[in-house]
């Protein structure tokens, strides 16, 4: 790979759910660099969940390239977009969807378990994983004895234990209460760019969208700068 | 002869062996002319022939004042089937008891039958002397008197019958013709003006009974020719002493097919009446609301020179057996007449009114 | 009482427009118990209520019933009866099995003298209507509908049937109308019966109609006291019963199917409702955070258990009906079990009985609904909004003292004595340990799933993970199926037991090469003691035992017992007594031996050791007990003696079956043929080489338990059907979850295995569940419900191939139906499912 300075370059990108409806999203522009932490603002509706799923590989566009490290992930088949999600993304989302049936360092090493990593390394980037989103002695626990910040706090450690080189963030502190919501927020960029990944955080709050290095957003079926229309 | 009536339910059984196979199974005796009645002898059960009854009818003033008239039968049948059956319950005979009871307070006829095979000494009809019974219903002779006792549903009878005058041999010598062809005929004789005294229980309450009663007694194999289709017939105690027996069978059409009589004055010879000489006139008739039959139930009755009128104790003493014997008939206690004066009592059959009947040995 | 209709409303009405199929599929399953149950009542009822009216008809007016042997009584007692002043008529009779010629069985007839018997079975005689005295004519018989029918004759035909060795033909004189009699009868005059099959003098049967007023209980100890032995007295009441008794063992078998049919429908509902209302917890809790009161969402959905079970209740028991009506139209009232004789059953609709079925579906689906029902409602609403609480509100079905108590219950209820010659403890603890069963699979489940080895494959390990982490669900899911399965594997080893021993039984009482007897019907038909001896004679023959069998009656009120009189030589190739206890070893000089089966044992409380009296031709001899053996054939018992001592005591010297051994070299066929050549009508006598005798009575039993086998099948059936919605509804809730799977990196196919692989190894903990459930259940049928049900034992045999591959293919339906409910929920939709809250 000859390592572009793009982490994610979309151009011309049109997503249309009904052939005769006019497109949700119509000639989306966007270039995420390594290491940029974004975030993407937009009323309800205006089609931020369906960005994200086009960035994660989970659907594809109807025109346009969308292209991650190179690779035309509209081109990708479902099992090697799911691939290249298992190494190479990482996802926290608004419902948390933690699994309570297993513990907390059971969840966080959901993705590591299903790379193959080997058993010592693992558990090792595990705990430091607990550790760096401060849950060090919460290994043990299931979800269900978790606070919804803990849960989160899990989450994130789930998105970002295989080095993942892209963090997709939809909403993650939707269901959290504000005090809770900027301490995860501030975790959640702190541990992006500890990890070296990039980042792209999809949110309606422009408090949380304040955490970013970079404010989009999503209006009108494009993608501008923050202020370029407010 | 009446009893044919109640040998026609028998005969019903026997008929049914005669429908089947053409050839009879028992040989019977023939009723030849010439042959006379015996008796002593002759009171007892004559098993070898196809039908005999002992006929008892008469009328009786019971002690509250009421009178009544009474019916008590016993027919013997031997049906048609193969006598090989070592079995104690073999049908070689049937006997057949039937009481009636007239009882103008009651407004109809009490009746009861009951029918069972000669066997285990639980039924059956004495060949020495006048004796047939069924369970506990019994006619029997004793000397110069009959004791009858029946205890039946609603009614019993316990009489002593006993005998003023001696037997009156019907027909020649007992041989009595009933029809235009000489096998039709039976050994008849009559037993007239029984003084009856005894018992008669109605309803749970006992009634001491005096009165007079005629007894029939008769035997046969062939009764009844092709062509009738029923017959009346009457048998009556005049007050002088006097018994008067007739029938007439009727055709199809209701027409007199044959006829006979007889008529005893006290202490003489009894005098018997060929077919011309006897006439059944119908008088005033009844319809029956049970069945709808009509019935004429007064009758004028000439025998030669004698006419009597007869007039019924009550319209309604109908039979209707239809459920158990297939028969439905008029028998009752009358009163005899002459110029509009009683002169007698007796009793009146009268059968085929409803359909013709038929009776096992009828036609060749 | 509106705010709470409103409660209904919103929690009913969404739910059926949310899943409509599966609440179809639900109501259906109460139908089908509801309809089985009702079918087996009313085929059962409609059978019984046609032997209560044909045993009626035969006893008619009677008040009391003397009856003896079939060999009969001298008719003198009848002349003596009747003179008794307590007697008002007595109507003697001969009750004979005529065996007619051909491909028929037996017939029935009542010889009677019809002028008395017309006081008492007044509408059987009516029914000769002006025939009566046709009956007079030599061998002449009136024969039911129902018996003209089987026998395809009309009035004025003739049949023939078997008398002695020879042939007697009888004409049909009267067809006497269905009202008359609805089962199989002929009647003939007790003088022409006597004499045609040799029964001069003896009659075996006297109906009493007392006097009024009389006492007829103090009357019938009076009597009793006074008839010869083996004459003994019955009521009416009694009359009845005894014609219900034939067919009770082949009832026990509908009985316990219809169980299983209510049973799993039962937990289907428990298991569709208490997963339903786990599953709306949330809205549930929503509802309750709105206002709504605990009683309110109770109320809601125990309304909604109701509504289900009065639709699948009111379905089923119409359908009962009309397959009670199609199954006796078309197989008779024993479901083609040849116990019952009769043209057409018409089951008539019995409203309270149609209403009791209703009631007892609606109840138990009720008490399926309230469980969960209860549960949701009394959740604290805060805590059922969190995700993840549905498993912590099943885990509160899992404490396992009810269960063992229930448990130790039925274990004890196994150890009771029958009551009035039926299981009912042997029911009601198939019933406990059922239920104790079902309360237990939680706490099992989860053990189970404990001790599960863990792995490091992540697919695996996430579908073990979930499974452990919700093993109360996942029994609650499993209830249906392993209801059904477990009591199928009762129903199959109880079966294959009872086959097992019943083919060894075969082989053990069938020792000859060839066995043969003149008739079914052993009244009339015999050989002479002549006939023995040109049989003994054909060439071929290397040895013939002979037999005599006749019914006996041991004590008033009870079967008959068949007396066998036979040669017990002690030889083992030769006597084919399959002993129990007690031993063959020739008689002590001067004792009579007589070995019992084993319902005689049970019956009468006879071992070996014991002596007892039995009636032989009006005297009473002591015999001892020498052995007792196991007797399939004759469920009302039978006594074997020995035919010198039955000869010398009794002077008959019949036989009614025999047994050839060949001599070396001699065909079977050859001996056959010479055997029927010896009778008039010989291709009507029953000559058998073993084998095949074995392979029809096996055929027979087959026969008779294919209806089982079908029942049973769509038990499981609709036990995995549940399963299937179990696992449609878990895949369903847990769209979600593969969505985030799949997001960070779960192949679609890798969800779908993990998912085959829960439905898997739930499946095996639910088969190897209903296994030892199963075997449990097993135990209790063959030793406690046949035992008590049939007084005959079996040995417990496991059908371990048919179980084996029964557990296999449940196992793979269950991974299979996982992996289909799996792929339905891992389309796109899932992936979108993520966003969705909860």
């Amino acid at each position: 790979m000859s390592s572009p300075d793009w982490v994610l370059k979309i151009s011309g990108l049109v997503k249309r759910f009904q052939p005769d409806r006019p497109p949700v999203l119509d000639g989306i522009e966007f270039e995420l660099r390594r290491g940029e932490y974004v975030a993407i603002m937009g009323e309800s509706g205006v089609g931020k969940s369906t960005l994200l799923n086009l960035m994660a590989g989970l659907d594809r566009p109807d025109e346009g390239i969308l292209s991650f490290y190179g690779q035309d992930l509209a081109r990708l088949s479902d099992d090697a977009a799911t691939r290249l999600r298992r190494h190479e993304m990482g996802f926290v989302f608004q419902a948390f969807h933690v699994l309570p049936y297993l513990t907390a360092a059971d969840n966080v090493g959901l993705p590591l378990d299903l790379a193959g990593a080997p058993r010592p390394e693992r558990d090792a980037r595990v705990a430091a994983m607990l550790e760096a989103v401060g849950l060090a002695g919460h290994a043990g626990r299931f979800a269900r004895e978790l606070s919804g910040g803990e849960v989160q706090r899990v989450a994130i450690a789930r998105a970002l234990v295989h080095r993942p080189r892209l963090l997709l963030a939809d909403e993650p502190t939707g269901n959290l209460d504000p005090r809770t919501a900027g301490q995860v927020l501030a975790l959640l960029r702190a541990q992006v760019h500890a990890q070296g990944a990039s980042g792209v955080l999809i949110t309606h709050s422009r408090a949380a969208a304040e955490t970013a290095d970079r404010i989009l957003v999503l209006d009108g079926r494009r993608l501008v700068p923050a202020g370029a229309t407010a | 002869m009446k009893r044919l009536l109640h040998a026609m339910l028998l005969g019903a059984a026997a008929a049914v062996a005669l429908a089947v196979g053409a050839a009879a199974q028992v040989d019977y005796p023939a009723v030849l002319p010439g042959v006379q009645v015996r008796l002593p002898a002759d009171h007892g059960s004559h098993p070898g022939f196809r039908t005999e009854w002992w006929y008892v009818t008469g009328w009786l003033d019971a002690d509250d004042g009421s009178t009544l008239g009474f019916q008590v039968t016993f027919f013997r049948t031997r049906p048609d089937i193969p006598q090989g059956n070592p079995s104690a319950f073999a049908p070689r005979q049937l006997v057949i008891a039937h009481v009636a009871l007239s009882d103008p307070s009651h407004g109809g006829l009490r009746h009861d039958q009951r029918i069972a095979r000669a066997s285990h000494g639980l039924a059956g009809a004495e060949p020495a002397d006048t004796d047939v019974w069924i369970g506990d219903w019994r006619l029997h002779r004793e000397g110069d008197r009959y004791l009858a006792r029946l205890d039946a549903s609603g009614f019993g009878l316990d009489l002593v019958l006993e005998r003023t005058q001696p037997p009156m041999l019907n027909g020649e010598g007992g041989f009595s013709r009933k029809g235009r062809l000489p096998s039709s005929a039976s050994y008849y004789y009559s037993v007239p003006q029984l003084r009856v005294s005894g018992t008669v229980r109605r309803d749970g309450s006992s009634l001491r009974v005096r009165g007079t009663a005629w007894l029939d007694h008769e035997w046969s194999t062939a009764l009844l020719e092709r062509e009738a289709g029923g017959w009346d017939w009457i048998g009556i105690n005049l007050d002088d002493g006097s018994a008067l027996m007739a029938f007439r069978m009727r055709d199809r059409e209701g027409g007199k097919l044959w006829a006979a009589a007889t008529l005893r004055r006290p202490g003489a010879d009894p005098v018997h009446f060929a077919p011309e000489d006897v006439d059944f006139l119908a008088g005033r008739r009844w319809t029956s609301p049970h069945t709808g039959i009509e019935y004429p139930v007064a009758f004028q009755v000439r025998a030669g020179a004698v006419t009597v009128d007869l007039e019924p104790l009550m319209d309604d003493q109908e039979s209707d057996s239809r459920l158990t014997t297939g028969a439905v008939y008029w028998e009752g206690a009358v009163q005899a007449l002459q110029s509009g004066t009683p002169v007698g009592k007796g009793y009146l059959e009268l059968t085929g009114y409803g359909a013709p009947l038929a009776l096992p040995g009828s036609g060749p | 009482m509106r705010s709470t209709l409103a409660v209904v409303r919103t929690v009913a009405l969404g739910r059926l427009r949310e899943q409509p199929l599966r609440l179809v599929v639900t109501v259906l399953a109460v139908a089908l118990g509801v309809a089985l149950a009702t079918a087996v009542y009313a085929i059962n009822s409609g059978a019984l209520s046609e032997f209560g009216l044909a045993a009626r008809k035969l006893v008619g007016e009677a008040d009391v019933v003397v009856r003896g042997a079939r060999t009969g009584f001298d008719e003198d007692l009848f002349v003596r009866l009747l003179g008794d002043a307590s007697v008002e008529e007595a109507s003697p009779a001969l009750e004979i099995e005529l065996a007619p010629l051909g491909d028929h069985p037996p017939l029935a007839v009542l010889a009677v003298d019809p002028f008395r018997a017309a006081a008492v079975q007044r509408e059987l005689v009516a029914g000769l209507g002006g025939e009566l005295m046709a009956l007079f004519r030599p061998a002449s018989i009136a024969l039911s509908a129902a018996a003209a029918t089987e026998l395809g004759v009309a009035r004025g035909d003739e049949i023939q049937v078997r008398s002695g060795s020879g042939v007697q033909r009888l004409e049909v004189v009267q067809v006497l109308p269905a009202a008359a009699y609805p089962q199989r009868l002929g009647l003939m005059d007790i003088a022409t019966a006597q004499w045609a099959f040799d029964r001069v003098g003896r009659i075996n049967r006297i109906d009493l109609r007392l006097a009024g007023g009389v006492d007829v209980a103090r009357f019938r100890t009076a009597l009793e006291a006074r008839l010869p032995p083996g004459v003994t007295t019955s009521g009416p009441a009694a009359e009845r019963d005894r014609a219900a008794n034939v067919t009770r063992a082949y009832r026990v078998n509908l009985n316990m199917l219809a169980m299983v049919a209510l049973l799993t429908g039962a937990f289907l509902v428990f298991s569709t409702q208490a997963l339903s209302v786990l599953r709306r917890r949330s809205s549930l809790a929503l509802l309750r955070a709105l206002g709504a009161t605990r009683r309110q969402v109770e109320a809601a959905l125990l309304a909604e258990g109701i509504l289900l079970g009065a639709a699948g209740s009111a379905v089923g028991v119409l359908v009962g009906q009309a397959v009670a009506w199609l199954a006796l139209a078309r197989l008779g009232g024993d479901l083609g079990g040849g116990y019952l004789h009769a043209v057409a059953v018409v089951p008539r609709p019995e409203p309270t009985a149609l209403l009791g079925f209703f009631l007892l579906g609606l109840v138990v689906t009720a008490a399926g609904a309230w469980v969960p029902a209860r549960e949701a409602a009394r959740a604290a609403p805060a805590r059922a909004l969190k995700a993840g609480d549905a498993e912590h509100a099943a885990r509160r079905l899992r404490p396992a003292w009810p269960g063992l108590s229930l448990a130790a219950l039925g274990a004890a209820c196994a150890l009771l004595p029958p009551v009035g010659g039926l299981p009912v403890f042997g029911y009601a603890s198939v019933a406990l340990l059922l239920f104790a069963g079902m309360l237990l699979v939680p706490a099992t489940a989860a053990w189970l799933l404990g001790h599960v080895p863990g792995t490091r494959r992540a697919v695996v390990s996430v579908a073990l993970a979930q499974l452990k982490g919700s093993a109360g669900q996942s029994a609650v899911s499993l209830a249906a199926i392993i209801v059904s399965f477990s009591l199928m594997v009762a129903m199959a080893i109880m079966v294959y037991s009872f086959r097992e021993s019943f083919e060894r039984w075969l082989g053990e009482v069938l020792p000859a090469d060839l066995h043969m007897r003149v008739a079914q019907a052993a009244d009339t038909a015999f050989w002479s003691a002549a006939d023995q001896a040109d049989i003994a004679a054909l060439d071929g023959v290397r040895r013939v035992e002979f037999a005599r069998q006749l019914s006996v009656y041991l004590e008033a009120g009870r079967e008959p017992v068949q007396v066998i009189a036979r040669r017990v030589s002690g030889e083992s190739d030769f006597d084919g007594l399959p002993l129990v206890r007690g031993d063959l070893a020739a008689a002590p000089p001067g004792t009579a031996r007589a070995w019992i089966s084993e319902p005689v044992h049970d019956l009468y409380g006879l071992d070996v050791g014991h002596r007892f009296t039995l009636p032989l031709a009006g005297k009473a001899e002591m015999l001892t007990v020498a052995g007792i053996w196991r007797d399939y054939g004759r469920p009302g018992g039978a006594i074997v003696v020995d035919r010198d001592w039955y000869v010398a005591t009794t002077g008959d010297g019949t036989a009614s079956q025999g047994a050839i051994w060949l001599q070396p070299g001699a065909r079977a066929s050859d001996v056959e043929h010479a055997v029927r050549a010896e009778f008039p009508r010989g291709d009507a006598l029953q000559v058998y080489t073993g084998g095949a005798l074995k392979e029809m009575s096996l055929g027979y039993f087959d026969r008779a338990f294919a209806v089982t086998y079908l029942l049973e099948a769509v038990a499981v059936l609709i036990g995995l059907v549940g399963v299937s919605f179990a696992f449609g509804s878990q895949a369903l809730a847990r769209r979600a979850e593969f969505g985030m799977l799949r997001h960070v990196g779960m192949l679609r196919r890798q969800v779908v295995g993990m998912l085959a692989g829960e439905g898997v190894v739930l499946g095996l903990v639910g088969v190897l569940y209903g296994l030892v459930l199963g075997f449990l259940l097993s135990l209790v049928l063959v030793y406690v419900v046949n035992r008590q049900s049939f007084n005959w034992s079996i040995d417990l045999a496991v059908p371990w191939l048919q179980l084996g591959a029964l557990s296999v293919v449940l196992v793979a339906s269950a991974g299979v139906t996982a992996a289909l409910s799996g792929r339905a929920a891992t389309g796109t939709n899932a992936l979108r499912a993520v966003r969705e809250d909860w």
